[in-house]
């Protein structure tokens, strides 16, 4: 069981109401606050007018960051955020860049006015930085945040901030993420806020205090300088704006737009069906040497306007670096929250908060307490978490005919973190984290493919960088970065393809340090919806004292690790290693999940598919079932007769399960038909309500029961799931992994297809609680 | 006597203007042909003889250039019927076109499509993965020789090629800038095969570090070039055999022009001049008028555009994007929202009013053109309220109908926000207003200047409407709406007085300090190269300015600062100097305290701008001084709508034709002519300048 660490209790905030706020913080501040109703009288002119002034002020605000940070994690990679937010913290305009890096920071704002207002006092001027995931404003200790408040005749009338990743914030390995931490005090060491910038004067001492603990401390330096500017630049675009309107007036604006965005996104949750849907996430090897398997559990409740995101059943905290606080459990939601739900709402997230709640246990995974390691937090239980709201919003939002063009399957559904370091080309000390794998798989949708190589969920603006740029600032030479078949889970319609990249150092003498952590190599996390297939399986091999020089030298350029003689590692998820010169180093990262069984896709798109190399032959024929004549063009009798035997396979495989329970369905849709997915229809039948198959209306049960106890299930080896699932569990952990496929009894059509560990038991949709 | 022709092939129309040494103007108009559109070009110089009272040939036979702006290739890339290239690089990376570093999800689309991220979506490839050949070569960052090239797979990828029928090849190799040496001997290889062979070298069309839109600009290079080789050939046999022995101009998309015979290699370079000619136009009325500084807007059917000009040059951008393609191009900066006169007005799921940015376009257009539109535009809006003649749109030629626009507006906003209808007009004129002028303010900030020491100019057909209204907040210093000879033509007026244009750059990235003998050897290089290419343009320039810069960045930053460098060889204090100037912009554009030298210094790409100055300019005719009186010139007066604060008034209306230079209009004003109509609110006023521009001025 978790131990707190007395005295660590104040900075596990769970974030407090803007009232709650308001009543602590002015007893010392005179905070600039408008009525409810002044926030409802602004008219439309004056509303549009000024809203789409404030957007473009945190518009540039991010331009600006963007054009100043030195650190290529920001400037080639988009991870970074700002926001805007009222007197209270609530946030009113959150940019488009890394949405995790920004929903966390009204937390921050929070904490700052219940505990500084007092002392050191918040004045015009200060500018507070932050870096304690459990106080808020970011997800782990590498992401900074430096917000402000902006005052306006001696009131506090809101806040701006702008946080942005640091490549390297101090603890015992390069880039702060140790896979060797069992706690928080290997890793960076966490900031809660401190006044960096007082009366507009950038504070010495604080500063020194903060960069002393970095690897890289003049890139950390550019970078604070970079965020307070972009905040600098939004006050002064505010107060322009103030100085026009009002202040009333723009407060009652930024009110409104919270009202706004609460009411839409409750008029959208209305319009579907109540449910509950769940989702289970898994994470291998909480620290270098473990060989654990960890779950996330989501049951989301919908009700009315209104959903629970309920995590009980999530695995304890560990001895590890995987772990995340409440703040990244928070963002985490907001994470996949935000694109699916509000593509088409201002995310005014303050709005959207208003709209759910959060059951979690203290000492869980998602929930950590003080000193939990939790430097990997963001893209380990904070991204697993994302992809489990991801799942059980996309199967939510399907449940209706308009909304479900917003759902998707999961995307990659980690990182692969390779942080090096060493001694460069221009005999200089160097940090860098690879980026190319912000080049991921995108979800499959209901109308179409995942975008291939496309980005990541929660990173709306992300980007990998030109080979070029990591060539010129690092000691690397790379040998390939491409798109890999088979790599998009395979579906009626796709997900994205991810990439794969081969590196080798290049113009160095001495040897490199090599930090690798990167979940989902066993049990796939980029798992697939209503019968779609997981993407691949991610992986990390390292060939020691290669061939490559004489091969080189030879006139070749290997286009693959087969073609190169070395010493073959199969990196395990978390490690710390290190790159001779002799070495080369190979990273696969994960494609996204794919949409519905893929016997259902057009053979015309598989036929293309495999023209633009996007699947192989192999892929082609057993899983999708489409066979191409000697042209090249779809032999379609002979793919209507490989779909009827893999459907005859399947029955052949399955297990035995109840009679029908009904005989007598009605075809034609009935009045009052719910469809609640690609693969399943609630209807009447004989004076009950029923689930029957979409497909060929076999009634599969009585709506409330487990239907999955009456679908055919299937169980074999997880390469059956495809040419993509090529893990050796065994490899990374203890338990065995397994495939599991559940079908329609009738016409075998996939209604859920999985990898998952043995000893999994899949819940049922709609009905059950947790 | 010697004319000066511009001709610019917009979508529908071809727009020509030319202009003799006596200031004599004339301008003409003719329907685009995009089967062919030298056919239109024909036409609208004919349209032009005609005017001038001349025969085609003896117009020709006395023009001494000819600058021409198209829309054609951008076109034909949008519309993906470019040619069928073939695109080699070096093996590992034939992928980085479709990776496209992740970014052409996203990149160039507008915030409200960005934000609706589970919809985003790539482009369809630029070239398909069997037209993608991977060559065994390596260069490494320095520019040494990793793997030298095979020849043999190089053949035989090249015979692959032609036997696909591709009309071009691209050749984008890693690090090509460095050392183009292996680029230089595939086309050489290329060549041996087939003589003809259209081919297009990252090394020379861009040659700036970063592959993926290296890569992307050769290849889009190689799509255009072919189609405008094939396409200046004939204008220039049309030409000939019409008696024509001057120059044929190309315009680019930074803004100066290039010779027809040149332009085909570097044919990328003419993307982007349709969006350029307005921002030309400006340059040179700034040029009569004294103005060194202006904002450029136009708001057009669709589109409000804002383009900067700073000391009486375009203000470029290094970079930009087609179609989420991320292009190395400089071209003149210009920045866009849907926001024009088409722009439709909607209620959101929050009940909340929006303007734009989808718009109604041409077909059907607004509501009242009657044309099968029933959501109400901006000018719908305009229209109600009494702003627009619905007799006298672009001078009479099109009919308006005031009641469909009432209706629509009635149905779609008045009624669900419970207004009236006259005032959901004027809401959704003034959040037009204000969207401008957003788009105006960040344009000139965020590029490191204050407006108020610009002059603002307004064209299009809907901007003079409404310019007084996006300009009042801005405090800039004075603005105006060209309407004298230029009007009618006013981007093609741009194009004739434009000169040519030329740039070279090349990347050496590289940690400061750099020695002068460095940055002397690439200043020379590049210079070298833009004296060989002035001189293939077989023009007598009047004379040739050079301009130096370096972009320059902190360590790792991944947008460098364009910092000018004087001229002549330098000094080791003269380098210096240079990161001095980099700091001094960056605090400009950043603001104070932002710097942080100690991170480090880098050089990345060093850039010479040529231009090359034509022998004469056309100077534009000036109107007497008024006769008549000011109130001669009033048509009638109605009720309109000009302003928030001041409401409705009872409003003159002035005809255009009979207002004369030095007559001062006081507002509420309206001023009808041929091309657009002038809304001068109340409290501002407005003054008919010596070329018959009105200048509107506040308070």
């Amino acid at each position: 069981m978790a131990v707190t660490i007395p005295g660590s209790e104040i900075f596990a905030y769970k974030g407090n109401t803007g009232e709650a706020v308001h009543a602590k913080a002015s007893k010392y501040l005179n905070l600039h606050t408008v009525s409810a109703t002044g926030a409802d009288q602004v008219d439309p002119l004056t509303f549009e007018v000024i809203r789409h002034r404030l957007w473009m002020a945190t518009e540039e605000m991010g331009d600006a960051i963007k054009r100043m940070s030195g650190s290529i994690v920001v400037t080639d990679a988009n991870d970074f955020n700002f926001a805007l937010m009222d007197e209270v913290g609530d946030l009113v305009q959150i940019g488009p860049y890394n949405a995790g890096l920004a929903i966390a920071l009204d937390r921050a704002v929070k904490w700052t006015l219940e505990n500084r207002a007092d002392n050191p006092g918040i004045e015009e001027g200060d500018m507070f930085l932050c870096n304690d995931p459990w106080v808020g404003g970011g997800m782990h200790q590498n992401d900074v945040a430096v917000y402000g408040p902006l005052f306006w005749e001696g009131k506090l009338f809101g806040w701006t901030s702008a946080s942005s990743h640091q490549l390297d914030l101090g603890g015992v390995a390069p880039g702060s993420w140790t896979p060797r931490a069992r706690n928080v005090f290997w890793e960076s060491l966490p900031t809660p806020p401190v006044k960096i910038v007082r009366g507009y004067r950038l504070q010495r001492d604080v500063e020194d205090v903060y960069l002393r603990r970095s690897r890289i401390p003049r890139l950390v330096a550019l970078d604070l300088r970079a965020q307070i500017g972009a905040n600098n630049f939004a006050h002064e675009q505010l107060k322009t704006l103030i100085r026009k309107y009002g202040p009333d007036m723009v407060k009652a604006v930024m009110k409104r737009m919270l009202d706004d965005t609460e009411s839409r996104v409750r008029a959208k949750l209305r319009a579907i069906p109540d449910g509950n849907w769940h989702a289970v996430s898994y994470q291998e090897e909480a620290r270098e040497g473990d060989r654990g398997l960890y779950k996330i559990v989501l049951n989301l409740i919908k009700k009315d306007d209104h959903l629970t995101f309920d995590f009980r059943g999530t695995d304890p905290q560990v001895e590890g670096l995987i772990n995340c606080t409440h703040s990244t459990l928070h963002a985490g939601i907001l994470w996949s929250t935000l694109p699916a739900l509000c593509g088409d709402i201002p995310w005014a997230a303050g709005g959207l908060l208003r709209c759910f709640d959060i059951i979690s246990e203290e000492g869980t995974l998602n929930n950590c307490t003080f000193p939990a390691g939790i430097s990997k937090a963001s893209v380990a239980s904070g991204w697993t978490t994302a992809n489990a709201v991801q799942e059980c919003l996309s199967k939510m939002m399907i449940a209706h005919p308009e909304h479900k063009k917003s759902a998707m399957s999961v995307c990659t559904g980690t990182w692969s973190l390779a942080v090096l370091s060493g001694i460069d080309q221009y005999q200089k000390p160097f940090v860098t984290m690879l980026m190319d794998p912000m080049a991921g798989g995108m979800g499959a949708r209901t109308d179409g493919d995942g975008v291939d190589t496309g980005g990541l969920p929660g990173i709306v603006m992300g980007r990998a960088p030109d080979v070029e740029m990591v060539e010129f600032m690092n000691p690397l030479l790379y040998l390939w970065r491409r798109e890999e078949a088979d790599s998009g889970g395979p579906g009626k319609f796709r997900g994205g393809m991810s990439a794969s990249m081969c590196i080798v150092p290049h113009n160095t003498e001495t040897p490199m340090s090599l930090v690798i952590s990167g979940s989902g190599k066993a049990v796939n996390m980029n798992v697939g919806l209503h019968g779609g297939y997981p993407g691949n399986s991610q992986v990390d091999i390292t060939l020691r004292d290669s061939n490559l020089p004489e091969l080189i030298r030879r006139g070749i350029i290997p286009a693959s690790l087969d073609e190169i003689s070395g010493q073959r590692e199969i990196q395990p998820s978390e490690k710390e290693s290190y790159l001779n010169p002799t070495d080369v180093h190979y990273l696969y990262w994960q494609g996204a999940g794919g949409y519905g069984d893929p016997i259902l896709r057009d053979p015309a798109m598989v036929r293309r598919d495999l023209i633009e190399l996007r699947i192989s032959t192999e892929a082609a024929h057993a899983i999708y079932g489409v066979v191409l004549d000697p042209k090249f063009e779809v032999d379609h009798k002979r793919t209507g007769e490989r779909r009827a035997k893999i459907r005859a396979d399947r029955k052949a495989k399955a297990r035995q399960v109840p009679a029908e329970v009904v005989k007598s369905v009605k075809s034609a849709p009935g009045e009052h038909d719910v469809q609640w997915n690609e693969n399943m229809v609630e209807s009447d039948a004989d004076g009950r309500r029923i689930l029957k198959c979409n497909h060929c209306g076999h009634a599969i049960c009585t709506r409330g029961e487990n239907y999955l106890e009456h679908l055919a299930m299937i169980e074999g080896a997880p390469r059956e799931a495809g040419p993509q699932i090529f893990a050796e569990p065994w490899s990374y952990i203890d338990t065995k992994v397994v495939f599991r496929q559940f079908c329609c009894p009738g016409c075998h059509t996939a209604f859920l297809t999985q990898v998952v560990p043995e000893n999994f038991t899949t819940r049922y949709d709609l009905d059950s609680a947790a | 006597m010697q004319f000066i022709l511009g001709i610019d092939i917009g979508g529908t129309f071809t727009d020509a203007f030319a202009t003799d040494e006596q200031a004599r103007v004339v301008s003409a108009k003719a329907p685009s042909t995009p089967d062919d559109y030298a056919r239109g070009v024909i036409d609208a110089i004919d349209e032009l003889a005609t005017r001038l009272q001349l025969s085609t040939a003896d117009l020709l036979r006395n023009t001494s250039y000819i600058c021409h702006g198209t829309t054609a290739s951008l076109n034909s890339l949008v519309t993906g019927t470019a040619a069928k290239v073939g695109f080699m690089t070096t093996c590992g990376h034939g992928d980085s076109i479709v990776i496209m570093n992740g970014e052409g999800r996203y990149a160039g689309l507008g915030p409200e499509q960005i934000q609706d991220f589970t919809r985003t979506n790539k482009p369809p490839p630029l070239v398909r993965k069997r037209l993608v050949k991977e060559i065994d070569e390596r260069i490494d960052y320095k520019g040494a020789e990793i793997l030298p090239l095979n020849e043999e797979v190089t053949r035989s990828a090249v015979k692959e090629l032609i036997d696909e029928g591709v009309a071009a090849i691209a050749v984008s190799l890693l690090w090509s800038f460095r050392n183009p040496s292996h680029e230089n001997r595939i086309r050489d290889l290329i060549h041996e095969i087939a003589p003809e062979m259209y081919v297009s070298l990252s090394s020379e069309v861009c040659p700036r570090i970063r592959e993926y839109p290296r890569s992307v600009t050769t290849i889009m290079n190689g799509q255009v070039g072919p189609a405008l080789r094939h396409y200046l050939r004939s204008l220039e046999a049309e030409l000939k055999q019409r008696s024509f022995g001057g120059v044929l101009l190309i315009m680019q998309g930074s803004g100066g022009t290039i010779s027809a015979e040149t332009a085909p290699r570097q044919a990328i370079s003419t993307i982007g001049s349709v969006l350029v000619g307005g921002v030309v136009g400006a340059v040179n009325l700034g040029e009569s008028l004294d103005h060194k500084n202006i904002i450029s807007t136009d708001m057009g059917g669709t589109t409000f555009l804002v383009g900067l000009v700073v000391d009486g040059k375009p203000v470029t951008a290094n970079t930009t994007v087609i179609n989420q393609y991320t292009l190395n191009l400089p071209m003149v900066r210009v920045a866009a929202i849907g926001s024009g006169g088409g722009a439709i007005a909607w209620i959101d799921q929050g009940g909340n009013l929006k303007v734009g940015p989808r718009s109604a376009g041409a077909a059907p257009g607004p509501v009242c053109y009657d044309a099968g539109g029933t959501e109400p535009t901006i000018t719908d809006a305009d229209l109600v309220l009494g702003i627009l003649n619905p007799d006298f749109f672009l001078g009479g030629r099109k009919k308006l109908r005031r009641d469909l626009s009432e209706k629509a507006i009635r149905e779609k906003i008045a009624g669900p926000l419970k207004m009236s209808v006259e005032d959901a007009a004027a809401t959704i004129y003034s959040i037009a207003n204000a969207q401008a002028s957003d788009l105006v303010r960040k344009s000139v900030v965020s590029a490191g200047y204050d407006p108020r020491d610009f002059a603002l100019y307004s064209f299009g057909g809907a901007g003079p409407v409404h310019c007084a209204g996006y300009s009042a907040d801005l405090g800039v210093a004075t603005v105006v709406v060209p309407l004298g000879s230029t009007a009618a033509a006013f981007s093609a007026f741009g194009l004739a007085a434009s000169n040519v244009g030329l740039a070279a750059e090349v990347s050496r990235p590289q940690n400061f300090p750099i020695s002068a003998e460095v940055v002397n050897a690439t200043f020379d290089e590049l210079e070298t190269r833009l004296r060989a290419d002035l001189d293939a343009q077989r023009i007598p320039f009047s004379r040739v300015t050079m301009a130096r810069e370096i972009d320059i960045r902190y360590t790792l930053q991944l947008a460098e600062v364009s910092t000018p460098v004087k001229a002549g060889k330098l000094s080791e204090s003269d380098v210096h100097g240079i990161t001095e100037g980099f700091e001094e912009l960056y605090t400009k554009l950043y603001g104070k305290g932002t710097g942080y030298r100690e991170a480090g210094i880098q050089f990345i790409t060093y850039r010479v701008f040529a231009v090359g100055y034509l022998p004469f300019k056309p100077t534009l005719p000036e109107l007497p001084k008024a006769k008549n009186s000011l109130k001669s010139a009033i048509k009638g007066t109605r009720r309109a709508f000009l302003d928030v604060v001041a409401g409705w008034n009872e409003t003159s209306v002035y005809d255009y034709e009979k207002l004369a230079f030095g007559h001062e209009l006081e507002g509420p004003a309206i001023v009808e002519a041929p091309t657009t109509t002038v809304a001068i609110p109340p409290r501002a006023g407005a003054t008919v300048d010596r070329l018959g521009n009105l200048v509107i001025h506040f308070g």
